[in-house]
């Protein structure tokens, strides 16, 4: 380890600190660096491909004979197979095989589980075939909604320990389930800090509520997907829609007792993920089995590309949650007033699946609150499975946490954001407050909100806020390698793939940083397991996972090339030598890049760089991890028609720290992205089940509505720059974080304009109307 | 030719067979699919000049080049740009018109093709995103959906093109609202919106500027 000082810093604060670096580990760059092309807003380099349609996604690749695959699923929530027969299919025209998926005996346990499946040689014809395969079915009782599933005597979902499914979008340190199966009830998952039962009991003043949240799909615009293709008896090549390349080639192989290294996966392009889009099959869709049996059947390419109606049934969802929050307060008037314990009992339905967590804001951003206890426990019903979804239980815990904070200021009469200030311990989410305090202009708009529902005008006006927490989850598994060869050409390779958050793009941008190039002499391979282990797009880690073993791998061919330098110019050292995106020099002599690369000796300079693990966290860690606390803050006003109950957000401030930025506009585009999907959770989105029929009423986009454009506020982001000294060029992520405290800043605004709290996700205009009216009747019992 | 491709009482072949589809599906029995009969066996009435199950001509201009293709009356436009003529920029996402992924011009409108039959254009000019650019030089719009990072995912993109360059060309210069409109009935998970529009304003009011994010960097000696 070699020891170095770094000046790192947020905002007005910057320290010298002392870090730790491994071996041939370059300095990392810190507050002294004065960087040309790293940060900038350089449009993204697949933007021509994109914009042009010919950018090929795993929806439009199409091989010579390939057929399209189609999958018949349960219509029942739960039932029992008596019977399956596939034979008939395959006089169906175009159809050249089909297969049983489950098998007589099998209880199929969601409406939309795999039951059989043909391949043909065009979709249509493999979707009329379904019709052709005669399955019975035994059903039997089944449960659907959260609250039913938690009654005694509701039908069992599952009857023995339930598996968890962990997927790289998990979070980090979400500790796993490990309580005994009660029912359909199983505990787990707890955050401890002192002993707030007690804390509860003693506390002169308690608040306590319940919050709800609803049931949430993903809804990436490219549905899951695989094209599997047998090159061999025991080699295969798959295109996949993934955000986890490397994690479809392990279950791929898995799955068909192949060694990894013998399949290739391969994702150019892909159309999001959210979380959802991890392993070879999906998490309630056996798609990559399917495929791969079918092609094995017909010694084809097989396609399959799920429907819109599949996706929303069997792909994930972020689980619902009923969450009933519990805070106990000093007496102490006004500002003085203290929180000393909160205790979150939540209870999140996934399905047939496992993910009740809620996050962290309660246990981790309140770090001043002496007692705190958050309790989760999954409830299990017959609906398809949740998976991870961006900050998988944050968006939840952060509306029940977030509400009940601002209730009991209510309640207190205090600031909300002086209520805040009060608990969180974090620097940089202090100062993310107080700038948003300011840029909101905050307390005058408080004060028009209470105007107006003092005078009780017909449209009210609101504002609130609410904090995010993550941490850098970055990983050390990716090897970058960068080839310069002897016409100067510049290429990067990776078998990461790109999400959307343009890892592609800040790739160029780092070796272009590095060697001095200009961005667009950097090429870029990505999207495919053959150039080199990257790492899943999960967790907010793509940039600060990738980008460091970038710089590591063009400063390892830089060096080979600036040893070629200094011999043909005659310097003492490669130090003295300088470089432009001209070429390189010393004093008068200098060599154009190309003269430079064409003295590289045989075809290419190829160099390999991996990512070192985080080695600093200023100023602060993420609990229980040596690696930086991200912080967030937003704030949101809403408009509200009284008489209708229609509600609008019509402007959201992000205030986001994302370590050194690598690409302004690309970021900035990313937090677009995690408000908008917080606006559709806040007041839009809700995967609506059928009690009676148990199956999904609302499976397409007509019915369940993610946020359009006209549904988006104005929005405004500041960056707050921290440099932390986590890795060597100071990244890390966005993503998830951007979209925490969207819903929550939404509920607390409403909660402004009208006085009185929606404790349910989404807000909709019945939910304000009886907020409304709760409030009246509150009113009216105060006056008599 | 387009008359012909639909029922009585405005019911689409592609509609009536998806809802027969649907209910032999559930009702899990061994029916025939209407739309999956063969179409050498099935017996194709004798009428001139109709549509049946039974491919027929289409002839209509693509991206600029005249198209001719034997076409199935129950072919969607989605289907027969992405699955025959491999024009995979316009992208499938929803198949009922509910996100505008798969939008084209048709004669200069923009509609969803997956809410079309391919017989319907019969005779019209469609234009693809792959038919934005002339030749390799991208439209002004494309070029600013690049420089506004208009765009993350890239898969409602092609939409957001399709229904802003019709916008576009009504001329004019526009506000951010009518931007919205245009583009309110394409879907974007990623959220570019605001992106979209910056791209869009700045085609049509010459702004070139970019949105910017305030950026708090570290202040160097402290303050």
């Amino acid at each position: 380890m070699a020891k170095t000082k770094l000046s790192l810093g947020y905002g007005p604060k910057l320290e010298t600190v002392p870090v730790e670096l491994p071996p041939g580990e370059p300095r990392p760059w810190d507050a002294n660096d004065q960087l040309e092309v790293v940060g900038e807003p350089v449009p993204r380099i697949d933007g021509q491909l994109k914009v042009s349609g010919a950018a090929r996604y795993t929806h439009d690749v199409a091989l010579e004979d390939m057929l399209h695959a189609a999958v018949l699923r349960s219509p029942y929530p739960c039932a029992t197979i008596k019977r399956v027969e596939v034979k008939a299919a395959l006089d169906q025209p175009g159809v050249e095989a089909a297969i049983a998926v489950a098998a007589v005996g099998d209880k199929l346990i969601f409406a939309g589980q795999d039951v059989a499946a043909v391949a043909a040689a065009r979709p249509e014809q493999a979707r009329a075939a379904l019709a052709s395969i005669v399955v019975e079915y035994a059903p039997a009782p089944f449960v659907v909604g959260t609250r039913a599933a938690m009654r005694d005597g509701a039908p069992l979902v599952h009857e023995t320990a339930v598996e968890e499914r962990r997927t790289g979008a998990d979070e980090p340190g979400a500790e796993k389930a490990t309580g005994e199966l009660s029912g359909n009830i199983r505990p787990g998952r707890s955050q401890k800090r002192g002993d707030a039962k007690r804390a509860l009991n003693k506390a002169a003043l308690t608040f306590e509520a319940t919050y709800e949240t609803q049931c949430h799909t993903h809804s990436s615009l490219e549905t899951h997907g695989v094209m599997v293709r047998w090159d061999s008896e025991d080699a295969a090549t798959v295109w996949a829609s993934t955000q986890s390349i490397f994690s479809v080639r392990d279950e791929f192989a898995a799955i068909f007792g192949l060694p990894p290294a013998k399949v290739r996966v391969i994702t150019h392009f892909l159309g999001g993920g959210f979380g959802s889009k991890f392993g070879a099959n999906a998490s309630g869709t056996a798609i990559a089995k399917i495929a791969g049996e079918l092609a094995r059947a017909t010694n084809k390419p097989v396609k399959l590309m799920l429907t819109r109606h599949e996706e929303h049934l069997c792909t994930g969802n972020r689980p619902d949650s009923i969450q009933t929050v519990k805070l106990g307060a000093t007496a102490t008037p006004g500002a003085q007033a203290k929180i000393t314990a909160i205790h979150v009992q939540a209870h999140g339905s996934a399905g047939v699946g496992t993910g009740a967590g809620v996050g962290r804001n309660a246990s981790a951003v309140y770090t001043k609150v002496p007692d705190v206890l958050v309790e989760s426990a999954d409830v299990f019903t017959h609906a398809g499975p949740a998976v991870a979804f961006r900050a998988p239980g944050h968006p939840q815990g952060a509306f029940a946490m977030e509400s009940a904070l601002d209730e009991l200021a209510r309640q207190l009469e205090l600031d909300p954001i002086d209520l805040r200030l009060a608990h969180d311990g974090h620097p940089v989410r202090r100062w993310q407050l107080e700038l948003g305090r300011e840029r909101f202009n905050w307390d005058a708009r408080r004060q028009a909100a209470a105007d107006m529902r003092a005078r009780g005008t017909r449209v009210r006006r609101g504002v609130g806020c609410a904090v995010s927490i993550w941490g850098d989850f970055s990983g050390t598994e990716a090897r970058v390698s960068v080839e310069i060869d002897r016409k100067g050409g510049v290429v990067v390779k990776n078998g990461v793939q790109d999400i959307g958050g343009g890892i592609g793009t800040i790739m160029a941008q780092v070796a272009a940083e590095v060697l001095a190039r200009p961005v667009d002499q950097i090429r870029v391979e990505i999207g495919d397991s053959e150039l080199g282990p990257g790492v899943g797009s999960g967790g907010s880690k793509t940039t600060a996972s990738i980008t460091p073993a970038v710089r590591n791998a063009a400063e390892a061919a830089k060096a080979e090339l600036a040893q070629i330098a200094a011999e043909a110019l005659e310097a003492s050292s490669p130090s003295k030598l300088r470089w432009t995106n001209e070429g390189v020099s010393l004093g008068r002599r200098s060599l154009t890049w190309a003269e430079l690369c064409e003295r590289i000796e045989g075809e290419a300079i190829v160099a390999v760089g991996t990512r070192a693990r985080t080695y600093g966290h200023y100023p602060k860690s993420f609990p229980g991890f040596p690696t930086p606390e991200i912080a967030g803050a937003q704030f949101a006003e809403v408009e509200i028609d009284t008489w209708t109950g229609e509600v609008r957000c019509t402007e959201l401030l992000a205030v986001h720290d994302c370590g050194r930025v690598m690409n302004e506009m690309t970021v900035r585009s990313q937090i677009n992205g995690g408000i908008a999907l917080g606006v559709g959770y806040a007041l839009m989105e809700e995967r609506v089940m059928d009690p009676s029929l148990g199956v999904v009423l609302n499976p397409n986009l007509d019915q369940y509505k993610p946020c359009g454009a006209k549904d988006l506020p104005e929005i405004s982001i500041v960056l707050t720059e921290v440099l932390s000294g986590n890795n060597n060029t100071g990244a890390y992520g966005i993503g998830e974080p951007a979209t925490i405290p969207t819903a929550a800043a939404i509920a607390n605004a409403v909660g402004d304009a009208l006085g009185v709290h929606v404790r349910s996700l989404p807000i909709t205009p019945a939910k304000i109307l009886d907020a409304l009216e709760r409030g009246r009747q509150t009113s009216t019992e105060g006056d008599t | 030719m387009s008359d012909h491709s639909k029922q009585p009482g405005g019911v689409t072949r592609r509609g009536l067979f998806r809802t027969l589809g649907a209910a032999t599906l559930v009702a899990g029995c061994v029916k025939q699919d209407p739309g999956s009969e063969n179409p050498e066996r099935s017996e194709a009435p004798e009428l001139d000049d109709a549509l049946g199950l039974t491919p027929a001509p289409l002839e209509f201009v693509l991206d600029g080049q005249p198209v001719q293709a034997e076409v199935e009356a129950r072919t969607t436009l989605l289907e027969l740009l992405r699955l025959d003529l491999d024009r995979t920029g316009t992208k499938v996402v929803c198949d009922r018109g509910a996100c505008g992924a798969c939008m084209v011009l048709v004669d200069g409108v923009p509609r969803n093709s997956c809410m079309m039959l391919a017989h319907d254009v019969g005779g019209s000019e469609v234009t693809t995103v792959a038919g934005l650019a002339e030749g390799e030089q991208l439209s002004a719009l494309q070029l600013a959906f690049i420089e506004h990072d208009a765009l993350q995912c890239g898969f409602c993109t092609s939409g957001m093109l399709i229904s802003s360059t019709a916008l576009l060309r009504e001329g004019g210069p526009l506000t951010r609202g009518q931007v919205e409109d245009a583009i309110a009935g394409n879907l974007c998970r990623c959220g570019t919106y605001p992106h979209v529009v910056d791209a869009v304003l700045a085609v049509a009011n010459g702004e070139g500027g970019r949105r910017q994010t305030e950026l708090l960097q570290v202040k160097k000696g402290g303050a």
